[in-house]
């Protein structure tokens, strides 16, 4: 597993649309459904959730097929997370029952956007059985000075 | 016209077992299903046609197929959905499945589902509880040496199967396994199977099951995404609560 911060140009760029593309898949998921893959990209959407406690964010990513050092967990800003995985073999269309388009999937990837301030430097992460743990401590406001 | 009507496809037995495995926490129900219909061979028998049901039909092999069916041999019918039940119809859909196999003469009905743990992914083993219609058939479950679950709530389609048989007087008992609740879970449809197999003698090979388990998961990742607005909907995260017994 591996934190990545420095990004080309072109990272950048995808990463602008990539977070356009997060931003209608949130606000238009009420409207409509869209796949949970990307054709272009050749990438699936895989499950995640997230739970919140008093101290901490913790959330959890669904990754069959891949191997734990080739996850990566990218902070894109102070409040999302980009989660992708290469996977261990190529998977066609096909095999997910997808037959009216050709193509193979290669990646696992999803963006989580925390609802509440954290620490994202500050985040570990636990990979076991195929499930990806990222915890994110929570900030902690100043306390009120007492008298 | 009844809101629900089983059409049959083929010759019914009379005295089947009848078991039930419908989407709900980590598909547990529909993974083992799948891997029941596969290891013994079994065909469909019949199918659920309902006004209620979304405009859905599942393709398979370029042809239409109701996404309820049911599948069958000369001993077992297995009712099992390829797509989640809405919280709205589902007592409809019960009822009319309970109405059919009670008209067929079932000896009794299993549901094979799974109950949601914390930290799923740290379990070493995972349990199977199971939950019978009457005590006399709680205590069956428990002499075939599955743990009972002795308190709590349960929410869904095995829910409403349970409760429906214990008030017409038909031997049912739902199985469940621990399980993630929103991940497909093949390890705990692995355990429902070996839960099923102590209680019914109906014996099948896992390991092919384990084997695909990453691919499996892969490719439920949409039927487990519809469930879990489904199971929002039914209040699923009741079962977590602690009960508060009224005798």
């Amino acid at each position: 597993m591996s934190i990545e911060r420095k990004h080309t140009i072109s990272e950048i760029v995808d990463r602008y649309f990539e977070e356009m593309e997060h931003e209608f898949e949130h606000w238009g998921r009420t409207l409509t459904d869209k796949p949970s893959w990307n054709q272009k990209n050749c990438t699936i959407e895989p499950l995640h959730d997230m739970k919140i406690t008093p101290t901490e964010v913790i959330v959890t990513v669904d990754l069959p097929l891949t191997f734990e050092n080739k996850v990566q967990v990218k902070p894109l800003d102070e409040s999302t997370l980009e989660i992708s995985a290469k996977m261990k073999r190529k998977v066609r269309f096909s095999e997910l029952g997808i037959t009216h388009c050709e193509g193979e999937f290669q990646k696992l990837r999803c963006y989580s956007r925390v609802p509440v301030p954290v620490q994202m430097n500050k985040m570990k992460m636990k990979f076991k059985k195929g499930i990806l743990e990222v915890h994110l401590p929570r900030k902690r406001k100043s306390s009120i000075k007492q008298r | 016209m009844s809101e629900t009507r089983i059409i049959e496809k083929k010759q019914i037995p009379s005295g089947a077992l009848m078991l039930f495995g419908f989407p709900d926490a980590g598909l547990v129900g529909v993974i083992a299903a799948s891997h029941l219909i596969d290891e013994l061979g079994l065909e469909e028998v019949a199918y659920l046609d309902s006004r209620l049901l979304p405009p859905i039909v599942v393709l398979h092999e370029g042809v239409p197929h109701s996404p309820i069916r049911i599948f069958g041999n000369d001993k077992i019918l297995l009712a099992a959905s390829e797509t989640p039940i809405s919280a709205d119809i589902i007592y409809q859909v019960m009822d009319g499945l309970i109405e059919w196999g009670q008209n067929k003469k079932v000896k009794m009905m299993i549901s094979l589902s799974g109950i949601p743990i914390e930290d799923r992914q740290d379990a070493k083993e995972l349990k199977v509880f199971a939950a019978g219609s009457s005590p006399e058939m709680l205590k069956m479950l428990q002499d075939k040496g599955v743990e009972g679950l002795m308190e709590g709530y349960m929410v869904g389609p095995q829910a409403i199967m349970l409760m429906r048989c214990s008030q017409i007087g038909l031997p049912a008992a739902t199985l469940l396994a621990q399980c993630f609740l929103n991940y497909p879970d093949p390890e705990a449809a692995a355990e429902i199977l070996k839960g099923l197999a102590k209680v019914t003698g109906i014996k099948v090979d896992v390991a092919k099951l384990l084997e695909k388990g990453e691919e499996i998961r892969l490719k439920a990742r949409d039927v487990m995404k519809r469930t879990q607005e489904e199971m929002v909907k039914m209040k699923k995260g009741q079962e977590y609560d602690i009960p508060v017994y009224v005798s």
